[in-house]
């Protein structure tokens, strides 16, 4: 069963549930986390084809490798149209067509007669206009028709069956239109993706799980020495294993193992980059792109575990210069506080920007509970080269908790429960919440958590906004516009005006639009 | 351009051909090239990486009294560059999108012709061109996104004419345009401030016919 949640408030009470603990912090940090990297795979509860798709399997994967690789530069190299096909009226003798070519244009040369084919094709001379031809040609009276063999595009819509049925988010960004023009969606850009981890490997954890209190003051009994299964999660890391995964880090743990005990960040890593065009659950939006997991906030679990650090401002300010130190082009941050300002965080945003990395921030969750401003997302408004991000729901309409003020930059689909039940939500693979939130149970059937069952579970908030506008993000850069600043403008000129006309505290400058964004202008249109 | 004046001086001050009368009617079709650097400079520069470009193209001229000319003349530029961004710091960004202008100039004028030299002729020219553009890139939709117009501008010339041979001159000319209502009402265009396709060509002709 889909369990339609908004994240953030749970996160936050269970927070905020640490701090009337019973037992002191220092004894369950004192834990450390035994990890063995052996595990089965992801229980997936999702929909799966895999035994009836043919085009599932290595041929498929290394077709479509191939042909990302080729694309590029057969972009770069397109030549304008060349060749101009003409159907000759029946029974002209061979000869005839010759001379018939010879009286259109001195340059242009008849090819090999094409199998499967009721015409001829002509190759233009260098420099011909292909469509002068092919009007001269029309003009003959031996000639039935003739044409520019124009150059198709293919029409990438996504065959993950939950793409069709589910992703009403990615259709919003006018994505389809934008895979057209850049099939290999970010295969040269790595993301950072800092948050709660992410789900990129199979292990197996042998934590001590101590007793404790909610935030009621109700006691949870220690479970002692548990093994918990972890999987990862199969549609974001792939058949390639770790290979599109790029310098892990957990900031959380201090080590290079960025596990996700909570399910937010690999949800969000999986709007960035799911695997896509694989006839499976979900896609992404730059689906090329490398993963760069930096775990940077805490969860339940990872405190109940012992973890040595939190999610604080110097945390998220190391994670953040991590990332750009690392190679990272994109950092998106699906997170936020309210309160004073942040000046460590502010100074790594800064540094980031400076070293050619564009950073999307969460404008945040809380318009209903007093519309405070938001620490991270204020500052991005005063940095050119990171970008706040609010919600829209399906209908482009103001997600009901998507923070507004005048720190609010851009829009992005961000989903919404209400009006529209689960079906508003944005949905990606992650894990299933009844399993691993098991310390919202009674304290009687409190168990051990269970990180190896997936699914495709819907999720609300800006934190869901702001990924796909990392995505578009990567995909600007792969197409050329590599500073910050400029990503920025391009975003922001190019988006479709939502709310008052130009920009609003609501939407800012209104809503991405990934095509039009990544086309750019032409001289006169 | 000091060599083609050179050129000119050359022949100025050759000895005359023979059967210099000239007639009080005459014909004369031509071949040209020319260099145009555009006035939509920050446009064709980001687009093209280039502000010039070249036109090829001919005509015909009616020549009355060896001093009234009118001149009737087509040419054409095509160029490919790339579709682009560019923030308002002026930086451009180009994004791999191919992007073909092609400018087809039909133009009427007419001037007179100085006679000052015997196988040098200066003349001034003025008139109206019918300047049909076309824009078409990759990715677009080609019934709302490519472009396919036709203009009015108007166009202002000067330059020289010197004959090489009794049936055989040469000219060169500088020509200015202006040819409004195709570019800024769209595109980068539009986003720079510029809206006149027309520039200034130095302009090269081969005429045959005296």
């Amino acid at each position: 069963m889909r369990v339609f949640r908004a994240r953030f408030p749970w996160i936050a009470t269970f927070v905020a549930a640490g701090l009337v603990l019973t037992l002191r912090a220092q004894t369950l940090k004192q834990q450390r986390l035994e990890v063995v990297n052996i595990g089965l795979p992801a229980v997936d509860l999702g929909l799966r084809f895999d035994q009836m798709r043919g085009p599932d399997g290595d041929d498929s994967s290394r077709r479509q490798a191939i042909l990302a690789s080729l694309q590029p530069a057969a972009a770069a190299a397109r030549p304008a149209a060349t060749r101009v096909l003409v159907k000759f009226i029946e029974g002209l003798p061979a000869a005839a067509r010759l001379s018939a070519v010879a009286d259109v244009s001195r340059r242009a040369v008849m090819a090999t007669a094409p199998e499967y084919a009721d015409f001829d094709i002509v190759q233009v001379g260098a420099n011909e206009d292909a469509e002068a031809v092919a009007q001269a040609f029309s003009e003959r009276s031996d000639v039935e028709y003739a044409q520019v063999a124009h150059t198709f595009h293919k029409l990438l819509v996504p065959n993950d069956p939950l793409y069709l049925t589910s992703q009403w988010n990615l259709p919003m960004l006018n994505l389809e239109r934008a895979w057209d023009i850049q099939p290999q969606a970010g295969s040269t850009i790595t993301v950072a993706v800092l948050d709660s981890g992410m789900a990129y490997q199979n292990a197996t954890f042998t934590p001590t799980l101590p007793p404790f209190r909610d935030e009621n003051g109700r006691l949870y009994p220690g479970l002692g020495r548990v093994t918990i299964p972890y999987a990862a999660a199969p549609q974001l890391v792939g058949a390639a294993g770790a290979g599109r995964l790029v310098a892990l880090h957990d900031f959380i743990w201090d080590d290079n193992e960025p596990f996700d005990f909570d399910g937010h960040g690999t949800h969000v890593s999986g709007t960035i980059g799911q695997l896509t065009n694989d006839s499976v659950g979900t896609a992404g939006v730059a689906f090329g792109v490398k993963l760069m997991p930096v775990k940077v906030i805490d969860s339940v679990w990872d405190f109940l575990f012992g973890a040595p650090n939190e999610g604080t401002d110097d945390t998220v300010a190391r994670g953040i210069r991590y990332a750009a130190d690392n190679n990272a082009k994109i950092i998106n941050m699906s997170i936020g506080r309210t309160g004073p300002p942040a000046p460590a965080v502010e100074s790594a945003i800064r540094y980031a920007v400076s070293r050619g990395v564009f950073i999307t921030i969460a404008a945040g969750n809380e318009f209903e509970d007093g519309n405070p401003t938001e620490v991270l997302a204020e500052i991005a408004s005063r940095v050119q080269g990171a970008v706040s991000v609010a919600a829209v729901d399906r209908a482009r309409a103001h997600a009901f908790y998507s923070s507004t003020g005048s720190y609010v930059e851009i829009s992005a689909p961000g989903g919404s429960g209400r009006g529209f039940g689960t079906a508003g939500g944005v949905f990606q693979q992650t894990f299933v919440p009844t399993f691993t939130d098991t310390f919202l149970l009674p304290p009687a059937q409190f168990r051990a958590p269970r990180f190896d069952i997936l699914d495709y579970v819907p999720y609300q908030g800006t934190s869901m906004a702001s990924p796909h506008v990392a995505g578009v993000a990567a995909m600007l850069m792969q197409q050329g516009i590599t500073d910050p600043a400029a990503i920025e403008e391009a975003l922001e000129k190019t988006a479709v005006d939502l709310g008052s006309p130009g920009r609003d505290d609501t939407f800012g400058f209104g809503l991405v639009d990934a095509r039009a964004a990544l086309r750019g202008l032409g001289l006169a249109k | 351009m000091k060599r083609t004046c050179l050129l000119l001086s050359v022949l100025a001050l050759a000895s005359p051909a023979a059967a210099q009368d000239p007639p009080s009617l005459s014909i004369r079709p031509f071949v040209m090239g020319a260099e145009q650097n555009f006035t939509a400079a920050d446009t064709f520069e980001a687009v093209f990486d280039t502000t010039r470009g070249p036109f090829f193209g001919g005509g015909v001229q009616v020549v009355v009294f060896d001093q009234f000319v009118v001149e009737l003349g087509a040419s054409r530029f095509k160029q490919t560059g790339e579709r682009v961004f560019r923030t308002s710091t002026g930086s451009v960004f180009r994004l791999g999108i191919p992007l073909t202008a092609t400018i087809t100039p039909f133009e009427v004028t007419g001037g007179y012709r100085f006679p000052m030299w015997e196988r040098v002729r200066p003349y001034v020219a003025a008139g109206v061109g019918s300047f049909a553009y076309q824009e078409t890139s990759d990715f677009a939709d080609p019934t709302t996104e490519n472009i396919d117009t036709r203009k009015t501008g108007f166009v202002l010339n000067g330059g020289a004419e010197v004959r090489l041979h009794r049936w055989i001159g040469a000219a060169a000319d500088v020509q200015y345009s202006r040819v409004r209502g195709i570019l800024g009402s769209g595109g980068l265009s539009q986003q720079v401030g510029e809206n006149d396709l027309g520039g200034v060509a130095v302009r090269f002709k081969l005429i045959v016919g005296r």
